[in-house]
């Protein structure tokens, strides 16, 4: 990730390029890349079977299994209910629309243990909503499912709600006239507009839970081969001061995450491309 | 011979979009409820309960010792140093923002959208993970290790390490709220500013800093609650030392930990408050800035 | 099919948009709406197709009240200023997109709509862009589609908003006259907005002038043009030279100028002559008390047509003259000449003609 850095200044009269780009890749340096880097560094020092062994390991499997699969299951609940929410937001008019709007942020301005916590004990068996079940949500994969729903609807929201609100009435009209009834004008001429607002959306909310650390630990009782996330794995290796266990599982998460942003761009990409959204 | 009518179309159109919302795009209203209901369902389920639940559980035992909880000495220990941490963190890395963002957005170079995903890096990368660095970095076993205790200097387990693992998490905040700003406002009235013999550092005071602040308050607003509420990165670096190196995310877990549930969610409710009030000053910014 | 529009009336919160609107349409007529911005004309073209609702009134196809009828069952096409096409279909998805729609009962089949998408598509010249995404075109090629996708639901009416607003002055020529020739080959009842009063005099057969969300006047394009019935008409419809006088027994006076007007024998102290510059005779010599002294400021010579801009010399105002090439070359008159000019033809209105 080595940044050529030409200077193409294109005979600007505003100052200030050497400086402010200087501190920008030297705070970036010392800040996210250096330390980062550390991760393959340390992960270099390993032999492969060293390695494998390490990330092989069921344990650690088991909790790719776990993090990948609720993070899914919350990222598609909050595509379907978040899309719903942003709609609601946008066409209707209904009392108290502009808490519920403020409210959607809430995730993002509550620290993830305050909203850990909360979840843990409203779910738990004995909980405000827990009682009312037969079955046990928190200290279940159901119990990480809800925390990151929490965790990820805003990104859902906030990603669709602007494009829906941009949306050109026109192509409703139109569809409308052309004899489509409301659903087939949804379904047909809306959605597909939406498509890459909510993809977005879920992309940015599962990538998020798959890291996520705070939210969950308290609502998942951390069972190991059962409930146990992956970041809980490297956490639980760095209290055993097993680092380089820590780092080969870390290496893991990022190359995925970086996957993931990389897949994220290149839908973008695709999809302005093919449209040629303005 | 044709008489020139440069009027603009749009007039006529614009106030039947605004006055009533067209007759062809309306749902039946038995649709129209059903989604609110869903909506509001949801909402309530997810995000109120939830909210309510804290200050209910933290009011539970009664008035004085939700007070207690909050003046227990290691309460105030971890507030004072959560302030601290914010007091050190926000001011950086809205500087850094601020410089990153005139960078990229008042000059033209090669590597640009490089170095715009890597600015949002942080963003994807698991909270426990920032903090793993900063020990493989800074540990006893870790890259300047050695070095940092021959010379009997303390980052992990000390304010060093929670202050740089939290300016990690928080980095993007400010900057990626600014970049898309600045991009939209162009270079036109900086160019001007400092053809009129304006300095670099008055145009930006004087030019750039009115055009973009409230953007850059939201950004603020955004890295402040996550440098408040950060847990999984702090968690990691910290060592968890009572009244020393717990920041009040910290402080609520070990107090739940020990089943001390009154006094773990009191401090949750203190916290809540501050979200609360970052959604309204959200709010407001976002009201100011539409009728700019 | 027949259009009937009686008494309809919109207001947009305190915004008059209609006021007490009466027109009929017959059937396979092609009629332009005009008027300025806010005049009214694209809400009116709205409530036709349904996509908004009125006030009060009513609306009538073919006799049949269809005031409360959805847009989806008016069997209008309508065609938008810009265009909304949906912009992950291609152009065959678009045009087709009206058939596919249709309840399973009244759909036709794949291979019907295809054939009918295709010929629509021949008949737009777009046969071989089937396949391409709106991006791919250019704004005159998206208007086409527009129209063909507004046709292939078989429309008993069709309905153009500023169909050439967006569009560059050449293109603009070309699909005019070819929409002129669309309507004539398949006469189904069409109206457009315009505010460009060349397109609607060039392209429509009759013409209904809007303004501040009531009708001018309603008539074919010579008529409106010709013998417009209100100062807004005259001043929308082409250029005009204002001579703003006395009127007294039957003769209006400004300055030196004095000219008769035996239809007008009450007195007015603040009336309008509406003179178009072609009708504004140039002499070399004074002829009698009807020419009154003008200086010539510029001379415009670009086509067949000269424009000649006059000041008046009695009073400080200034003139616009049209003649012929082969007139101008007999005057022989030069910039800074002092000539003598006539209205040819003359329509006065008195004060209550502007109060509306």
């Amino acid at each position: 990730m080595e940044l050529t850095l030409k200077k193409r200044k294109k005979n600007t009269i505003i100052p200030g390029f050497t400086l402010t780009l200087g501190y920008t890749m030297l705070y970036l340096s010392i800040i996210v890349l250096l330390p980062l880097s550390m991760v393959f560094f340390n992960t270099l020092s390993m032999s492969w079977s060293e390695f494998w062994e390490t990330i092989a390991d069921p344990r650690a499997v088991a909790s790719y299994k776990l993090s990948f699969g609720t993070a899914l299951a919350a990222g598609i609940i909050n595509v379907i209910f978040g899309t719903i929410i942003a709609w609601v937001l946008v066409r209707y008019q209904f009392p108290g629309k502009r808490i519920v709007d403020g409210l959607v942020d809430l995730p993002f301005a509550l620290p993830t243990a305050v909203a850990g916590i909360a979840l843990a004990t409203l779910y738990s068996p004995n909980g405000w909503v827990g009682q009312f079940f037969d079955f046990k949500i928190a200290f279940t994969p159901l119990g990480i499912i809800i925390a990151l729903t929490f965790i990820g609807l805003p990104f859902v929201v906030r990603t669709v709600q602007p494009v829906l609100q941009n949306l050109s009435s026109e192509i409703e009209e139109a569809s409308a006239s052309l004899g489509a009834t409301r659903l087939q004008t949804f379904t047909k001429v809306i959605f597909p507009e939406l498509l890459p607002a909510i993809i977005t959306g879920f992309s940015l909310a599962f990538a998020r839970s798959l890291g996520e650390y705070g939210s969950v630990v308290f609502i998942a009782g951390n069972m190991p081969m059962k409930t146990e996330i992956t970041p809980l794995i490297i956490m639980t290796k760095l209290e055993q001061y097993d680092y380089v266990g820590a780092t080969a599982i870390a290496t893991v998460m990022l190359i995925t995450s970086f996957v993931l942003l990389l897949l994220i761009n290149i839908i973008q990409w695709y999809t302005n491309r093919k449209f040629n959204l303005k | 011979m044709t008489k020139p009518l440069e009027v603009e179309q749009e007039t006529s159109l614009k106030v039947g979009n605004v006055a009533t919302k067209s007759y062809a795009l309306q749902e039946s209203a038995l649709v129209k409820w059903s989604l609110i209901t869903i909506s509001l369902i949801f909402l309530a389920l997810f995000l109120i309960l939830p909210l309510v639940s804290i200050f209910v559980t933290a009011l539970e035992k009664g008035w004085a010792t939700y007070v207690a909880s909050i003046a227990d000495p290691d309460a105030l220990a971890a507030i004072k140093l959560t302030l601290t941490v914010v007091l050190i963190v926000v001011p950086l890395n809205a500087i850094f923002g601020i410089v990153a963002a005139w960078a990229i957005t008042k000059f033209s170079f090669k590597g640009k959208n490089v170095l715009i995903t890597l600015i949002d890096l942080p963003f994807a990368v698991s909270p426990v993970i920032a903090g793993l660095v900063f020990i493989l970095l800074f540990g006893a076993q870790g890259l300047f290790g050695e070095w940092l205790f021959q010379n009997d200097i303390k980052i992990v387990f000390a304010l060093p390490g929670i202050v740089i693992a939290t300016m990690f998490v928080t980095f993007p905040f400010v900057a990626r709220e600014l970049i898309p700003l600045m991009q939209m406002q162009g270079i036109t009235e900086e160019e001007a500013s400092i053809s009129l013999g304006a300095s670099g550092w008055k145009t930006f005071f004087f030019v750039t800093l009115p055009n973009i602040k409230w953007g850059l308050l939201y950004g603020l607003i955004l890295c402040n609650a996550r440098t408040i509420g950060e847990f999984g990165a702090v968690s990691v670096v910290s060592g968890h030392i009572r009244g020393m190196t717990n920041t009040m995310p910290l402080h609520i877990e070990i107090l739940y930990n020990e089943y001390q549930f009154t006094a773990a969610f009191a401090v949750a409710s203190l916290m809540s408050i501050l979200a609360i009030i970052t959604i309204i000053i959200k709010n407001i910014i976002e009201w100011k800035a539409k009728d700019v | 099919m027949s259009i009937h529009i009686q008494k309809v009336s919109k207001t947009f919160g305190s915004f008059q948009a209609l006021q007490d609107i009466s027109i009929d349409i017959e059937s396979g007529e092609l009629i332009a709406l005009l008027g300025p911005s806010g005049s009214g004309k694209t809400t009116l073209l709205r409530i036709l197709a349904g996509l908004e609702g009125l006030d009060e009134g009513a609306i009538l196809f073919d006799g049949q009240n269809i005031t409360n009828v959805s847009p989806k069952e008016r069997k209008v096409g309508f065609v938008f200023q810009h265009y909304a096409l949906f912009r992950h279909m291609t152009v065959f998805d678009n045009v087709a997109y009206g058939l596919k729609v249709r309840p399973r009962k009244t759909r036709p089949s794949k291979e019907e709509i295809s054939k009918k998408v295709t010929d629509l598509l021949a008949l737009v010249k777009l046969d071989n862009f089937a396949d391409r995404y709106p991006s791919q075109l250019s704004g005159g090629q998206r208007q086409r589609v527009a129209l063909a996708r507004a046709l292939a639901v078989e429309p008993k009416v069709l309905l153009l908003d500023e169909p050439f607003g967006a569009l560059d002055a050449k293109v603009r020529k070309e699909l005019r006259r070819w929409l002129r020739k669309l309507h004539n080959e398949f006469h189904v009842t069409s109206i457009f907005v315009t505010h460009d009063q060349e397109e609607a005099l060039d392209v429509a057969n009759r013409i209904i002038v809007m303004n501040n969300g009531q009708i001018e006047q309603v008539g074919t394009p010579e008529e409106v043009y010709e013998h417009p019935n209100s100062p807004f008409v005259y001043d929308f419809l082409g250029n005009v030279n204002l001579f703003r006088g006395r009127l007294h027994k039957g003769k209006l006076t400004q300055g030196q100028f004095e000219i008769d007007v035996p239809t007008y024998l009450d007195s007015y102290d603040d009336a309008v002559g509406y003179v178009r510059p072609h009708d504004i005779q140039i002499e070399k010599e004074p002829l009698n008390n009807e020419t009154v002294a003008a200086k010539i400021v510029h001379i415009h010579m670009v086509g067949p047509i000269v424009q000649i801009e006059l000041k008046r010399e009695d009073v400080d105002e200034y003139l616009e003259a049209e003649i012929p090439k082969e007139h101008y070359r007999e005057l022989n008159i030069n910039n800074g000449d002092t000539v003598y000019i006539r209205p040819k033809q003359l329509r006065v209105f008195i004060p209550e003609d502007f109060s509306i």
